[in-house]
């Protein structure tokens, strides 16, 4: 039994109840006294030199405090790549370019004044298909560089060339996956102001406070002391705060040239146009094994569209990697991919980064693989799956690892034995069940040179905590999760904690809400403040009680003798014992954590993760076979968490991130044409509805991770990886028809079953 | 959205009159699900919008002495959705109502705001043009009646002159015997454009074994909602056997004249009308449950 009194508890999210009335304070609800209205012109062509902009118009009209261009900017680059300027201002490289910008008393002024502006463009070839980019006569999309093709990169362990040739039976197959949008309900928005002393206080949505300060002012010249950002309530993020995006630095210059705050909110046809979507890649695929259910190779061929600029969105490939090197047991590997330019849209950061679509190709052909060898897929998954306390070829240091559970238990709920062998067909509805697997980083992921967060947790003279950290709240519940293990801690009620999470100039430093990483890293350092303010309680208990620390313990608001609980003193009673007094001292503590992972080296390897959570997932689907219409009808999701600090939010993110992925899946695509995005609605990109939510039924496994906090690993991405493989391959359960394209449209389904002629 | 001037007229002259007056540019205003997004997503500017919910008379469900009904064109759906008159008498809109929006954009949505947007894929026109509804206008020259199936010109085109208003739709006495569907084909389970719908409505004789009529009309799969009269002859007067159903459906997918765009291409859309079209005559058929 859990001797735990917090963790582990259904602690409702405090934000809930105001989110639901429309209470809560979003980015799009700030206002400050004479705030402006910014908003920016872009290019109507995918690739053209900007002859001349004329603004003399736009200047002129009334209400309009605020014109600029890329002349009125420091001639900085930004971005992963360092290859943008917020304005462009000697050509734009993709649709939706940002050329210039106003800011004005009231949106529409400002929109009337963008019509103002006159921009001549000189078009130039462009280049859509990533292959076609790559080709020495192809359009050169930054002249500064030698070609398209932004990284190449080969990844390889043991002797896949060697193993091909030696395994029973090889699969090969090529995969299509097409764009998706994070597309929260709250679009992108920024608001800048500068005080009298010219220092910034920026509002944004962001997922990277701290590196917002450092990308705000590498991009504008700005100090990074001198900008603060403070973080609104978020309407949903999923990966898209990752970066910052010219739309930030624009709105801060034009505070900057107005004199007055602007604020700067996307329209939801600019959200689709212009944020950043998941790569689109073509990926080319085989793997081997043999007769006896050895998995024996896996080898893949990446192309990625990273669009007309690289974000962090291109590390997506390093997630990729690992998802092909190391999920399962796979004894040789080998990744190639060329990330490229090309003239279309940008992509990020989306929830899964990478894992989504590697995890696409290696459990579709996992299916394929135990076909071809007459095993039952879910046998041949289980002969492979990861094992605890292993090192992977890739010097992935597995610790915890729950697969083979997670396996057992998505398989027996969804009811595989029966319902595998026996796919039914009823008039012109067929069913049929699939099963994927997922591993993810769930101990952060070294990709920037500190994975670190820091935590400051004081008491005040009522016994009030507070816990200021820099984890950002996203919607996930870290505002909650880290106060449960503060409060565990310090046996104490969640009540009793305030959390501070929003404001640079007062949280301490963390690198951002990224890797599935909040609950392991932030809950470490807050762990580790709050141990801190425990020795320092327990100390000044010690003379009230006269016992020694060791022999007390916190718990239910007291400090008390472990072995004669009667023996008490309430928990601010000690604090006021310490403040009160000569020579007395105030209760604080602070953590900083930052987990012994590596950054991968130039060979791919390393153990990006301090530990790792893994998944299975298993869907039952119903395929109209003359429509093409798939129907999910039940999904059973298993996890290895760790353990889970709050059960509640662990099925909340598997059930969203369920959701995201029969999105990606089935119905979501961002249609592209020649650089321009087609659908530009949420009606017309088809996100799932409520009622396109089958049950899901959440299974967490618990592990109790050595290095995690309380035992925890990470899950925010996971729900999503594995979901649209898994319904791929019940799909194929159902009618036997592989669609290695996604999403799998109805169309895509009934043209298969056409071209197979039944 | 731009800066427009809006009214809020008592009276249907009033309303006419401000629409005369500002020309080109003014807007009549139902439930704006369609005018508001439009003007959000700066497809079309409003310079004057004239909101028509004030006016009495427009948005009653009210029986006739003929025994048809006169839908208000200010009804909502969700009215058509629940009124037990339209389950009794037009159990088929009241079903096609149900299978539109959402709860909340049926809350506002009306059917003349639908039929006038004039979408290729608006939901209310099949089944209205199946049961010989009539559209009433008013204008500046009085009223005037006209079929629905003529009412539609083209895509957010309509028999609608500047100034007039669709003040009604009128509806036939229901037919004894007859049974109709509303089927729409989309790919999520709610909140979709139709990519295909059929309305297929039949009046069968007395043994229910023969059609002595049949109607057979297509949305989205052309500039205005279709009616398929060579699909129909094949029902009427014979008994509706498979391969009759077979070929109405074969029919009916011949004459769809669909498009290629964002939601569907024109090949799905041809496909899609042959197997609504069947499993519409099934259903009617066979009372096999709807699918
Ligand atoms: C999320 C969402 C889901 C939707 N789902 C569906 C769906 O499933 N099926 C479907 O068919 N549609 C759907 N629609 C479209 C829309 O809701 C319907 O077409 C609706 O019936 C329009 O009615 P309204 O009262 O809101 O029209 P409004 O937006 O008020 O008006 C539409 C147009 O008709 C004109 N107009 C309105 N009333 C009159 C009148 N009496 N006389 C003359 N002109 C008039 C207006 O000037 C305007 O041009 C959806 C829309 C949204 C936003």
């Amino acid at each position: 039994m859990s001797t735990f009194s917090i963790i582990g508890k259904r602690i409702p999210k405090p934000d809930a109840i105001p989110k639901a009335t429309g209470q809560i304070i979003y980015g799009h609800d700030v206002k400050v006294p004479r705030m402006l209205y910014g908003k920016i012109l872009r290019s109507p062509l995918p690739h053209a030199r900007i002859l001349h902009i004329d603004t003399s118009r736009a200047e002129r009209l009334s209400g309009v405090k605020a014109v600029i261009t890329a002349k009125d900017l420091p001639p900085r680059r930004f971005g992963y790549g360092r290859d943008r300027t917020p304005l462009k201002g000697d050509k734009v490289r993709r649709c939706g370019d940002e050329v210039a910008a106003v800011a004005a008393i009231d949106e529409d002024i400002a929109e009337e004044a963008l019509e103002l502006i006159r921009v001549e463009y000189d078009p130039l070839p462009a280049v859509f298909d990533p292959q076609a980019a790559l080709r020495p006569d192809a359009p050169l999309i930054h002249e500064d560089r030698e070609s398209n093709l932004f990284r190449h990169q080969e990844y390889v362990h043991g002797e896949p060339d060697r193993a091909l040739e030696e395994a029973d039976v090889v699969v090969e197959d090529e995969f299509d996956l097409g764009y998706v949008q994070p597309a929260p309900l709250e679009t992108s928005f920024c608001l800048a102001a500068f005080d009298a002393s010219g220092k910034l206080t920026v509002w944004s949505t962001t997922q990277i406070p701290f590196l917002l300060q450092k990308d705000l002012s590498e991009a504008l010249g700005i100090p990074g002391r001198d900008i603060r950002v403070i973080q609104t309530a978020i309407g949903g993020s999923f990966g898209r705060g990752l970066d910052m995006y010219s739309f930030e630095p624009i709105c801060v210059w034009l505070a900057r040239k107005a004199g007055r705050p602007v604020r700067l909110a996307f329209t939801r046809q600019e959200e689709f146009a212009v944020s950043e979507a998941r790569q689109s890649m073509r990926i080319w695929a085989r793997a081997g094994a043999m007769r006896d259910g050895r998995l024996w190779v896996r080898e893949a061929k990446v192309l990625l569209d990273n669009g007309a600029y690289v974000s962090w969105g291109t590390v997506t490939t390093l997630v990729l990697m690992e998802t092909i090197g190391s999920l399962y047991r796979v004894p040789h590997a080998r990744v190639v991919y060329d990330s490229v330019y090309t003239n279309n849209p940008i992509t990020g950061a989306v929830r899964g980064f990478g894992n989504p679509q590697g995890t696409f190709v290696v459990e579709v052909q996992m299916d394929r693989l135990a076909e071809a060898i007459g095993m039952d897929p879910l046998e041949f998954r289980l002969r492979n799956a990861n094992r605890p306390f292993e090192e992977t070829p890739q010097g992935i240091k597995i610790t915890t690892c729950g697969l083979t559970e997670c396996l057992e238990e998505a398989a027996r709920r969804i009811g595989w034995s029966e319902k595998r062998a026996a796919p039914s067909r009823r008039g012109a509805i067929a069913r049929g069940v699939g099963i994927a697997a997922t591993m993810n980083v769930g101990g952060g992921a070294r990709i920037y040179r500190s994975d670190g967060c820091g935590c400051i947790v004081k008491v005040d003279d009522f016994g009030r905590v507070t816990v200021l950290t820099g984890a950002t709240e996203i919607g996930q519940g870290s505002d909650v999760v880290v106060v449960q293990i503060v409060a565990e801690e310090l046996g104490i009620r969640p009540e009793e904690i305030t959390i501070v999470n929003d404001d640079t100039a007062v949280t301490p430093w963390d690198v951002g809400v990224h890797a599935s990483r909040t609950t392991f890293i932030a809950g470490n350092a807050a762990l580790r403040a709050a141990r801190q303010v425990k020795a320092q309680i327990l100390e000044t208990a010690e003379e009230l009680l006269g016992a020694s620390a060791a022999e007390l313990e916190l718990r239910d608001g007291y400090v008390r003798i472990r072995e004669a609980p009667e023996q008490r003193i309430p928990f601010d009673k000690v604090v006021r014992a310490r403040h009160f007094r000569q020579g007395g001292q105030v209760i604080i503590g602070h953590g900083w954590y930052d987990p012994h992972n590596e950054m991968l080296g130039p060979d791919g390897k390393g153990n990006i993760s301090a530990t790792y959570g893994f998944g299975a997932q298993a869907v039952e689907v119903e395929v109209d076979v003359e429509t093409g219409k798939v129907r999910p009808l039940r999904v059973v999701s298993a996890h290895d968490v760790g353990r889970a600090i709050n059960p509640m939010y662990v099925e909340g993110q598997i059930e969203g991130g369920t959701v995201m992925g029969l999105g990606y899946a089935l119905s979501e695509h961002l249609q592209v044409h020649e650089g321009r995005v087609l659908n530009l609605t949420p009606f017309d990109y088809r996100m799932p509805t409520i009622m396109d939510a089958p049950p899901i039924e959440t299974v967490i496994i618990e592990t109790d991770d050595p290095e995690g906090p309380f035992g925890a690993k990470g899950v925010g991405e996971m729900g999503t990886n594995p979901t649209a493989a898994a319904v791929a391959n019940a799909i194929y359960n159902a009618i036997g028809v592989r669609i290695n394209s996604l999403p799998i449209t109805p169309e895509k389904v009934l043209r298969a079953l056409k071209e197979r002629g039944s | 959205m731009r800066f427009f001037e809006y009214y809020a007229p008592k009276t249907l002259d009033e309303a006419i009159q401000l629409l005369v007056r500002h020309g080109e540019g003014a807007y009549p205003l139902a439930g704006g699900t369609d005018l508001v997004t439009k003007a959000r997503y700066g497809h079309l500017r409003p310079r004057v919008i004239v909101n028509l919910k004030r006016i009495p008379g427009l948005n009653d469900i009210a029986p006739e002495e003929d025994g048809g009904l006169r839908l208000g064109a200010l009804v909502t759906l969700a009215e058509i959705a629940r009124s037990l008159l339209m389950g009794e008498r037009y159990p088929l809109l009241a079903q096609t109502a149900r299978k539109m929006g959402s709860v909340l954009i049926r809350n506002l949505a009306t059917v003349g705001g639908n039929l006038c947007n004039a979408a290729p894929s608006a939901d209310m026109a099949p089944p209205l043009i199946a049961l010989g509804a009539e559209a009433v206008i008013v204008g500046p020259r009085g009223e005037r009646r006209v079929r629905l199936e003529k009412f539609f010109h083209g895509p957010g085109q309509t028999e609608l002159r500047h100034g007039e208003l669709l003040t009604a739709i009128r509806l036939p006495p229901p037919r004894p015997r007859t049974r109709g569907v509303y089927l729409k084909h989309i790919y999520r389970q709610a909140m979709d454009i139709a990519i295909v719908g059929v309305a297929v409505l039949l009046q069968f004789d007395e043994q229910e074994a023969i059609a002595e009529d049949a109607r057979i009309v297509l949305g989205a799969v052309a500039p205005t909602p279709l009616r398929v009269p060579e699909a129909e002859s094949v029902l009427i007067g014979a008994p509706l056997t498979e391969d009759r159903r077979l070929e109405a459906a074969r029919r009916a997918a011949r004459a769809a004249r669909p498009i290629d765009d964002t939601y569907s291409s024109a090949w799905y859309r041809r496909e899609m009308v042959g197997v609504l079209t069947r499993r519409a005559l099934e259903h009617l058929v066979s009372h096999s449950p709807e699918r």
